[in-house]
């Protein structure tokens, strides 16, 4: 790690006496361990750290930027230099504000000792137990294990000085039959919470009972999504129309629905990026606090996210959300609101419909609507008369997540972290939605 | 360097490593990006650092740094074995190197990406006139809400080396560029993109790659066509036709459907978990009808501006071009020199890593269909009743890469050999050997172009690596269209 002392020092005197207008730096610094599965054995097993400072100059409406990770003094005044020169070129952008000042980001828990330090005796002996419980189920096991930390800094010239360190830890399962496969996931920011033979168990046992897949004419079925599928939707959701550029542009899903009961009253979607029950980040890449945006609010669609840019352009205050150096403003520690039944019960309620793991290569076919297409994966199974009857061979659906979600019937009582590689994490909870439209089936 | 590459490879022997390699990256990326008549990024980015594998008792480790010194090449030698010996407590005995990796690998050498303008010697101020040259021309169209151009340039400097004597050096340039115009009214939603879609075309090229797709050329048009289409009639539904495929979407049509198709480390299950695997298993190698005659698919890291075109793959292992599918016969992987010794063939040279701190796979190369003998003009006449579909939209593949659907950017009605009417947003689906065993026409050499597909993403973590496909236009029959209401 590199700490809060030697980034700030090092910032603060690649920005000094160079009289550049407003300059801010965004560092990055990532450990990460992965070791990772496949057949019953570790296949793969890396380790890896970076860090990259992200440079801003800007004045008279202009900014430049320059990406380094050479953090000698030297390598980073460089970087000024050139995003200097490149703020020189630019014409004016009559819509840019200053680079932003803003007040001090609170604190959040958000790393664990042991997980900093877990090595790679530790990931290879739960991976080793995995790989001998699905040995023993007949079956193989692919995945991998991981363990890192990050770290987060700004410095400005405009005082905004901030610094957050997070661990994060994470356990992904795919066991295979010869015509079946079972999933798992979990993570989070401390390790000791990942319950790795519940994982090993869950995926296990989904391949086992996903033996002999049936036939299934494609139509509109109503389906009861696994917390894993509905971490999917609102993935979706967010990278295709919850930052306020999207809206400005009108590209987003939301352009036509600000304001409107788009959704079923069940359904609340806010963003909290100081709520340690996700993976909690304090502040965004240009410093400003994190603040909890409401998305959906009992199925009425509120707004987007915005970083200072899409906040000045719309007369409004940053809400923290600009999630990397370029590019614009994301929601990346999302909340789904839980309901007051089981999965079990969601299951029970329905008579003749389908329950889905997870989905799989989801893209955008349309943004009006959020219209995905994707695939089933890792789980698939007919329900009839409340029970889960039978497997059936993977789907393809092409559906609008909006429509779908205006159909919510119930959700589960409880929400998962669904922590991603990228450092996206969503809280949601399992899904009975009335109709999904599946358009084909693979062999 | 040497010396720092030395150290690296004898830390690695003396820790126990029966293997090991070693690779020095420096990567230089400048990224301009204009949208909406702002320069929304300028932006140069730096990245240098080292990773190394080592293999012990058959278990592979790896660990990488941005510390390029003697120490810190030592501290991560010394990683990579303390890994692998931690992956061969758990795996158990494995085989020697010899058994897991082949015949040695000790080429020597170095490869530049030949250029005639080496694009970091052009000034910023070139770069960015014509991004804005090529905005002013999409902005003069009404209803354009949002509209995008933007140019890239990367010079990657590799120095490979392994425990087996070899040592090459490598310096490849890329260059891309591209403009989108979206357009908004009548409830709906419409974009246009050119050369291609995902932003841009980018090939192994200098400052020369990007004048010639003449961004300010076509901009007008792509944006008056983003606007046409917003009044166009939709795709329609849930039809069987003959579809004729543009070029730069049956390139992304190889890359999902063949390219990972033909992963030999997918097809042992190595990326089980996150890829997937996929239905062309080794007991169907040269056993297997993929497509029809006229379907001949190679893997060529020899390709002139190939995003995939390199001196030597990150085993060592030379440039070369090796055949896929011959005569719509599978008849070839991609391979790795372990995963081609499992089936007890030779490396076809493809372990690509996206960075110093990432392991090489198994990636593309440039995996192209070679082209046929038809006129685009005579292959329209000769179709009745069809569509003709244009730059990709959307894109999905399952995890066995049988079922698939893809969108495309705008379509035309074929009525009695003739374009029609302007369609809006376009998908077909199918199942892959289905569909290519139904392809029976294939335009010839001077319809072909090699389409860049920057943005392929596998692994975990995760690696996006740049890979090219060319193609030319060709017939599809009995292809179901219209998925999307």
């Amino acid at each position: 790690m590199l700490g809060p002392d030697h980034i700030r020092s090092l910032l603060r005197d690649s920005l000094r006496n160079l009289h550049l207008g407003d300059a801010d730096i965004y560092l990055t610094a990532t450990t990460q361990a992965l070791t990772r599965f496949a057949n019953n054995r570790i296949h793969q097993n890396v380790y890896h750290d970076d860090a990259v400072a992200h440079i801003r100059i800007a004045y008279q409406k202009r900014q430049g930027r320059a990406v380094t990770n050479n953090l000698s003094l030297d390598g980073l005044r460089s970087a000024v230099v050139q995003a200097r020169e490149h703020a020189g070129l630019m014409p004016e952008d009559p819509d840019f504000p200053r680079l932003p000042q803003a007040p001090k980001a609170a604190s959040v828990d958000a790393y664990d000792e042991a997980t900093a330090n877990a090595g790679p005796e530790h990931r290879a002996a739960i991976v080793g137990m995995v790989c001998r419980k699905a040995a023993d189920a007949g079956l193989e096991a692919a995945g991998f294990y991981r363990t890192g930390v990050t770290e987060l800094a700004v410095f400005s010239t405009r005082g905004r000085h901030c610094y957050h360190a997070g661990t994060f830890a994470g356990l992904l399962i795919t066991a295979r039959s010869d015509d079946s496969a079972g999933w798992s996931k979990g993570g989070g920011w401390r390790m000791g919470e990942i319950d790795a033979e519940a994982l090993a168990d869950e995926a296990i046992g989904k391949a086992v009972r996903g033996r002999n897949p049936q036939d299934l004419e494609p139509g509109e079925y109503p389906v009861v999504l696994e917390h894993y599928a509905v971490d999917d939707m609102l993935e979706a959701l967010s990278f295709y129309g919850m930052g306020a550029h999207m809206v400005q542009d009108g590209r987003s899903w939301m352009s036509d629905v600000q304001g409107q009961p788009a959704m079923s009253p069940l359904v609340s979607i806010w963003d909290d990026g100081l709520d340690s029950s996700g993976w909690p980040v304090p502040f965004d890449a240009e410093g400003v606090p994190r603040q909890r945006v409401d998305i959906v609010a009992d199925g009425v669609v509120q707004g987007p996210v915005h970083n200072s840019y899409t906040a000045a352009k719309a007369g409004l205050a940053s809400t923290g959300h600009q999630r990397g150096a370029t590019g614009g403003p994301t929601a990346t520690n999302l909340f789904m609101k839980p309901g007051v039944q089981t999965t079990e019960e969601l299951i029970a309620s329905v008579d003749r419909g389908l329950y889905i793991t997870r989905f799989y290569y989801t893209r955008l076919a349309h943004n009006r609507g959020c219209v995905m297409t994707g695939m089933t994966r890792d789980g698939t199974f007919l329900i009839e008369n409340g029970e889960l009857a039978s497997p059936v061979k993977n789907l393809r659906f092409t559906q609008s997540y909006v429509d779908a979600l205006a159909g919510c019937i119930a959700l589960s009582d409880t929400a998962h972290l669904n922590l991603n590689e990228a450092g996206v994490a969503m809280h949601v909870p399992a899904a009975l939605l009335e109709s999904w439209r599946f358009t084909g089936q693979t062999v | 360097m040497d010396e720092l590459i030395a150290t690296a490879l004898d830390t690695a022997r003396q820790r126990g490593a029966e293997y090991a390699d070693i690779r020095l990256v420096s990567n230089r990326e400048q990224r301009i990006v204009v949208r909406n008549g702002v320069v929304e990024t300028m932006t140069a980015d730096e990245s240098v650092g080292l990773g190394i594998r080592a293999l012990y008792n058959g278990a592979w480790g790896f660990a990488s740094t941005r510390e390029l010194t003697n120490a810190g090449a030592d501290e991560a030698a010394g990683q990579a074995v303390q890994i692998a010996r931690a992956s061969a407590g758990q795996n158990g005995a494995g085989l020697s190197a010899a058994q897991l990796l082949g015949a040695p690998v000790a080429s020597q050498g170095s490869y530049t990406t030949p250029v005639a303008i080496d694009p970091f010697a052009v000034a910023l101020e070139d770069k960015l006139a014509l991004l804005l040259a090529a905005d002013t021309e999409m902005a003069s169209v009404p209803q354009v809400s949002a509209r995008m151009a933007n140019v890239v340039f990367i010079r990657e400097e590799r120095t490979f080396a392994n425990t087996e004597g070899a040592h090459v050096s490598q310096t490849i340039y890329e260059a891309g560029g591209g403009v989108q115009a979206t357009a908004v009214g009548n409830g709906e939603t419409q974009r246009r993109s050119y050369p291609q879609s995902h932003g841009r075309q980018q090939g192994c090229g200098g400052w020369e790659y990007v004048l010639d797709m003449d961004l300010a050329g076509n901009a007008r048009r792509i944006a008056e066509e983003a606007v046409e289409l917003l009044t166009a009639d939709a795709c329609p539904v849930d039809i069987t036709t003959d579809l004729i495929i543009d070029s730069s979407q049956l390139a992304l049509q190889i890359h999902e459907s063949c390219g990972h198709a033909v992963e030999l480390d997918r097809a042992l299950g190595d990326e089980a978990a996150f890829a997937g695997t996929s239905f062309l298993t080794p007991g169907l190698l040269n056993n297997f009808q993929y497509g029809s005659d006229q379907v001949n698919i190679v893997a060529d890291s020899t390709s002139d501006t190939g995003l995939g075109t390199f001196g030597w793959d990150d085993e060592g292992l030379p440039a070369q071009s090796t055949d896929i599918i011959r005569d719509g016969q599978f008849v070839g992987y991609l391979m790795s020199r372990e995963s081609a010794t499992r089936l007890g063939l030779a490396s076809n040279g493809c372990m690509r890593a996206s960075s110093w701190n990432r392991i090489p796979l198994i990636r593309m190369t440039n995996v192209s269909l070679l082209p046929g003998q038809w006129d685009l003009d005579d292959l329209i006449a000769d179709t009745d009743d069809g569509i003709y579909i244009e730059t990709n939209r959307s894109w999905s593949i399952d995890d066995r890469r049988y079922n698939f659907q893809f969108g495309a950017e705008l379509g035309r009605e074929i009525k009695n050999g003739k374009l029609g009417r302007l369609l809006r947003n376009c998908t077909y689906t199918g199942i892959t050997p289905e569909f290519w065993r139904n392809c029976d026409a294939v335009c010839g050499p001077e319809h072909w172009e090699l389409w860049g597909t920057p943005r392929c993403g596998k692994g975990q973590p995760g690696q996006i690596a740049h890979t090219s496909h060319g193609a030319s236009p060709s017939r599809f029959r009995n292809v179901r269209v219209g998925v999307m209401r």
